[in-house]
């Protein structure tokens, strides 16, 4: 076990260069440069050039790139082209508001969605089942934007009972904190939840009815055991991917919900990264969202071998 | 109106008729106490009026308000160089002064200079205010403009209004209170320059821009860059009584929904960039409005003349009849805007020719040139993209029109992302927005001069080149409001811009906030509303 | 389990029924809708439900009916062919990288971690900037966007099945890699590969509006459902038809995939119970 996950983070770290590495190629060829994105409108040639020397943007690329990986072996991760704070800072005041967020969410959806996923996947073929098919497909074929700016409307503008705009930086107190979180959280269970659910239930569905289960079944044993000792196991892999998958959107994926709560996260860092062609809080960004997928995925393999002693020796 | 008849009096006369209007005095004592002056009646009756009114308006002193700005991030700026965004230029107007203000109709008025002269529009003397003190309770003096106007001409400044500096040969200090600035050419509108907010007073010497310390109505008391800034109210403030609010915290929203949304939920009390299809919502909620500010703001087709089917004049002269101007002021703009009239000075500028006949929406000419135009039936593409408002909108209600006379218009949607650099006027059917600006010569020197960066059609015309630079010298009024006449005709007649609609600004507000007003070089009232606002909670 | 069979039948039949109809529509919905997707009919926006506009109008004053039947094709199309290839060349890496192992297996699965790392929206940018806009390119796009994903789930499931006896008694017989796939590994996978396909669908349907958002793909007046929601989200709060039946029609469309989806595991198990 120690020697895989060892294994995957050497490889992570390739996973990683390779990242910087892509992001690096695909900005060379985005149209316009970090320069002429910032002079917007103003860009005239004199000024685009005076800005690209200030900038460093005149040297050959592959120097600018290894210059860059030059720096981030001391630990440097280089400085933002727009306001030329540095990339550590920028990223390290956003970074502990995405993850509150994140851990929120996950806190509420992967509980609820384990439970749900679970029973009706015991309830096969209920009413009951039905009516969580029903409902997580029809929550998670609303557009985001449209569910989150749905629920300010009622619950910030309408009653009052939460704020509509999410700024971290001002709770002192749990009702505060249920007060910011309450709204995001929400939307955010909503995109995430339907996964979760529906492959618990697949997965779950499809041991259930292998030969071990029937068998377990005919010894007598009761459904619960059935579920929890003989088909979870076998089950956790594809379960535990899919909490993967879901999870990792949590970190990149939220700009929607950060843009309509005014929320100050990291996945706005990068969406306005990009748009500006800032290349060095792009990558940092690209890496830390890489970084995070890579952990949340090994983690995900780990518990399937855990769960799973065949695995073990594969 | 309730100003203009106060200036019919002194200061000192204004302040009697509102403290006894105050007091609870009756319109006979008021009328009286004017008569007395030797004034009569009638002027003395709506005098009276007004000042009853004013008193009903009257600002109060105190209050917090939160308000958000179109913008947030961490290349918000106080450097008054690197002011790019409207919401830098609210957060500086808190802290900063320039030496003129623009009005209501884009003329200059004095700010921290009392007053101007100039010889030949080249050599202009500043007199400044007396008894102007910085936060730090330093007085302004000569040294500090000459310092906060010489640096926008050093390239290490990096300053936006760099190319509006150039023109300034020589600034000297003439005296304590006193400026002296030659021009390389003579330019009449040198105070307007001045008004714009790049061009804000700061202490000589300053180099760290981490605060703020200027001469303006509010004290910087916290600024985090991409978060929100905070300012209180500057006791010493030089203009009297103002500024009326305790507080302001200025933040930015991006979402042009989520700030509604935070206005309406009470989280801020005053925001700009309201799209006209919000207006409906914030006016049908209790205890909000919404205040216009009619301005030059457009977004343009671009055809190049250069290329075809541009090249063609009868082409350009048959898209310019299909714009249905009505049904994109009713449709796209909610009637929140002007009809255009393919000319970029808008109705609110001291300078627009009101005598220009409006082309019309007429399928049959527009039908007549496109057919003379032999452009036939080929596909059209018309780029447009959400960097230039409304375009897209504007690009579809075009082709609708188009497909009644047999043109083939085909709706190009590009990414915001770039577009400024990759599209704008780079095809030959295109849109462009373009931003008010604070005088005519500067727009039309930008955007038309044959020779500017920024032509966007490619139009040349020495003969409007000549009375650009002519109307730029001229310091008589008339003569220069005829020049710029002839220049919009020409605009209009020749080059391959289309103007349908002038669009409105829109703040929206709490019904709490009073005193906002429109100056059209921004909505916030030009960006300045924080010393002029009330409120009466 | 035949019990539970027909209790799925009804609900999977409507399921088929509601994906036949809108496959009808993206077939001939512009031939049978009232209007043209451009056409402006009416000076006033946001009109409700009414005899004369079954689906009100828009925030241009144009027919809503017209313009859903005519993004059809744009939504269920792209969307299914993308989804198809999402989930079929996740399918296919995943019981690949279950059945080699080793380096197979790290080489396909750090190559995704990759590409998954870099946000769509620059990958998106990319793509116009080097291919221009079309439909094509649209779906193959939305295809490779999610790859990954799908690739993760079917790597898993495979994983677990690839470790059981009568996968290693069959690889013991000498059996070949596609045997293995085929035969052994993918019926047992099926269910939640299905499962996970339902909603790589979704996802597809929803990620088209934030793509025509960046000029990918569709061209105005034509608009796919998510960017008939997106473009109307101001009258969200007058309940404006316009913004309420594109998110109906999406949601009809998920739900109607995925019951189809039961109906198509259902019908695999009672095969296998014979």
């Amino acid at each position: 076990m120690l020697r895989l996950v060892a294994a995957r983070i050497a490889l992570g770290l390739v996973s990683l260069l390779l990242v910087s590495l892509a992001i690096f190629a695909i900005t060379s060829l985005l149209p316009g440069d970090a320069a002429q994105e910032q002079l917007g409108q103003a860009a005239t040639r004199e000024t685009v050039e005076a800005l690209r020397r200030n900038l460093g943007l005149d040297q050959p690329g592959h120097v600018r790139y290894l210059r860059w990986i030059g720096g981030l072996l001391q630990g440097d991760f280089g400085r933002s082209l727009v306001n030329d704070m540095p990339v550590a800072q920028l990223i390290g005041s956003r970074l502990p508001n995405s993850l509150m967020l994140a851990a929120a969410t996950a806190a509420v959806s992967v509980p609820l969605a384990l439970a749900i996923g679970t029973t009706a996947a015991m309830w096969r073929g209920t009413a009951y089942d039905r009516a969580v098919s029903m409902l997580t497909l029809s929550v998670v074929s609303v557009p985001e934007f449209l569910v989150a700016t749905a629920a300010v409307i009622v619950f910030a503008v309408q009653l009052r009972w939460v704020s509509a705009l999410s700024a971290a930086a001002d709770i002192t107190s749990v009702g505060q904190f249920f007060r910011v979180f309450a709204l995001p959280v929400f939307s955010l269970c909503c995109v995430i939840i339907a996964q979760m659910v529906r492959m618990t239930r697949a997965a779950l569905i499809d041991q259930l009815r292998a030969p071990y289960v029937e068998m377990a079944v005919l010894k007598g044993v009761g459904p619960w055991r059935v579920v929890l000792t003989h088909a979870l196991p076998n089950a956790i892999g594809p379960i535990a991917n899919a909490v993967a998958l879901s999870l990792s959107y949590l970190l990149g994926g939220v700009i929607i919900v950060e843009t309509i709560f005014n929320y100050p996260g990291v996945a706005k860092l990068m969406v306005d990264g990009v748009a500006q062609r800032d290349l060095p809080v792009v990558q940092a960004c690209a890496m830390l969202f890489c970084a995070a997928y890579l952990v949340l995925v090994t983690t995900a393999d780990v518990v399937a071998i855990l769960a799973n002693p065949r695995l073990r020796h594969g | 109106m309730t100003d203009r008849k106060f200036e019919e009096l002194g200061s000192a006369e204004e302040s009697r008729v509102l403290d006894a209007v105050r007091r609870g005095a009756t319109r006979r004592d008021l009328m009286a106490m004017l008569g007395a002056g030797g004034m009569a009646a009638a002027t003395a009756g709506s005098i009276i009026g007004a000042a009853t009114q004013a008193v009903a308006q009257e600002p109060k002193r105190g209050g917090r308000i939160r308000v958000s700005g179109t913008s947030t991030s961490t290349a918000d700026t106080l450097d008054p160089a690197k002011q790019s965004l409207s919401t830098d230029y609210a957060r500086c107007n808190m802290f900063y002064n320039p030496l003129t203000t623009l009005d209501g109709s884009l003329t200059p008025r004095p700010a921290l200079a009392e007053s101007w002269d100039n010889q030949a529009a080249t050599v202009w003397t500043f007199k400044l205010r007396d008894g102007v003190t910085f936060h730090d309770g330093k007085p302004l003096t000569a040294e500090d403009v000459v310092f906060s106007l010489s640096r926008h001409k050093d390239p290490a400044t990096a300053s936006r209004a760099r190319s509006l500096a150039t023109q300034m040969k020589e600034i000297v200090a003439t005296g304590p209170r006193e400026v002296r600035i030659t021009l390389e050419a003579p330019n009449a509108d040198l105070p307007v320059v001045l008004g714009t907010f790049h061009f804000h007073i700061i202490k000589a010497g300053t180099s760290d821009f981490s605060t703020a310390i200027g001469t303006g109505p509010f004290l910087c008391k916290e600024f985090q860059p991409g978060v929100r800034s905070i300012a209180t109210r500057n006791p010493n403030y030089w203009q009297n009584n103002k500024p009326y609010l305790d507080e302001v915290e200025f933040i930015g929203i991006p979402d042009e929904q989520a700030r509604v949304n935070a206005l309406l939920s009470g989280d801020v009390q005053l925001i700009g960039g309201v799209d006209p299809r919000s207006v409906r919502r914030i006016q049908q909620t209790q205890g909000f409005s919404v205040f216009e500010t009619k301005s030059g703001y457009y977004t343009n087709l671009i055809m190049r003349l250069d290329q075809s089917p541009g090249s063609n004049p009868d082409f350009v002269l048959a898209m310019k009849h299909l714009f249905d101007r009505a049904q994109m002021r009713t449709a796209i703009l909610r009637n929140y805007g002007v009809i255009g009239n393919d000319q970029p000075i808008d109705p609110t500028n001291r300078f627009y020719f009101a005598g220009l006949p409006q082309r019309p929406f007429d399928l049959d000419k527009a039908k007549f040139h496109f057919q003379r135009s032999g452009v036939g039936s080929t596909a059209l593409p018309v780029v447009c993209s959400p960097a230039a408002p409304n375009s897209i909108d504007m690009a579809q209600v075009m082709q609708q029109s188009a497909q009644r006379i047999g043109m083939n218009l085909e709706v190009r949607r590009v990414p915001a992302d770039g577009y400024w650099s990759n599209h704008w006027f780079k095809h030959p059917i295109g849109f462009g927005a373009i931003n008010p600006r604070p005088s005519a010569d500067i727009l039309l020197t930008l955007f038309f001069k044959s020779d500017a960066a920024w032509n966007e059609s490619a139009w040349r015309n020495p003969q409007f080149d000549q009375l650009l630079a002519a109307a730029r010298a001229e310091t008589d009024d008339a003569k220069r409001r005829q020049m710029y006449a002839d220049m919009q005709v020409m605009i209009h007649n020749g080059s391959g811009i289309g103007i349908p609609v002038f669009q409105s600004l829109l703040d929206g507000h709490s019904a709490k906030l009073k005193g906002l007003g429109a100056i059209p070089v921004g909505s916030l009232m030009g960006y300045d509303f924080a010393q002029h606002v009330w409120w009466e909670g | 389990m035949s019990r539970m069979l027909r209790q799925l039948r009804p609900a999977g039949l409507i399921g088929l029924a509601i994906l036949a109809f809108w496959l009808a529509m993206a077939a001939i919905g512009p031939a049978v809708a009232p209007h043209d997707a451009g056409a402006i009919v009416d000076m006033e926006v946001f009109l409700p439900v009414s005899a004369q506009f079954p689906l009100g109008t828009d925030y241009l004053g144009r027919d809503m009916l017209s313009r859903v039947l005519h993004g059809t094709r744009y939504t269920v199309g792209v969307a299914l062919v993308a989804a198809l290839i999402a989930s079929g060349s996740g399918l296919m890496l995943g019981m690949c990288a279950a059945i080699w192992g080793g380096w197979v297996d790290g080489a396909i699965s750090r190559t995704l971690d990759t590409l998954i790392s870099i946000p769509s929206k620059m990958f998106a940018l990319v793509v116009v900037a080097a291919f221009g806009s079309s439909v094509p390119v649209l779906i193959l796009m939305a295809g490779i966007i999610y790859t990954p994903g799908a690739y993760r789930i079917a790597r898993s499931l495979a994983v677990t099945v690839n470790a059981q006896d009568f996968v290693t008694v069959a690889r013991a017989r000498g059996e070949g890699t596609l045997h293995l796939a085929g035969a052994e590994i993918l019926p047992n996978i099926i269910g939640p590969v299905l499962a996970d396909f339902g909603l790589r669908f979704v996802y597809i349907v929803l990620l088209l509006a934030g793509m025509s958002f960046l000029g990918l793909g569709v061209q105005p007046p034509n608009a796919d459902w998510g960017s008939l929601v997106r473009e109307n989200m101001a009258g969200l709060y007058e309940a404006a038809p316009a913004v309420l039946m594109p998110a109906f029609a999406i949601a009809s469309l998920t739900i109607g995939v995925n019951l189809a989806i039961d109906v198509l595991s259902g019908g695999r198990r009672a095969a296998d119970e014979r």
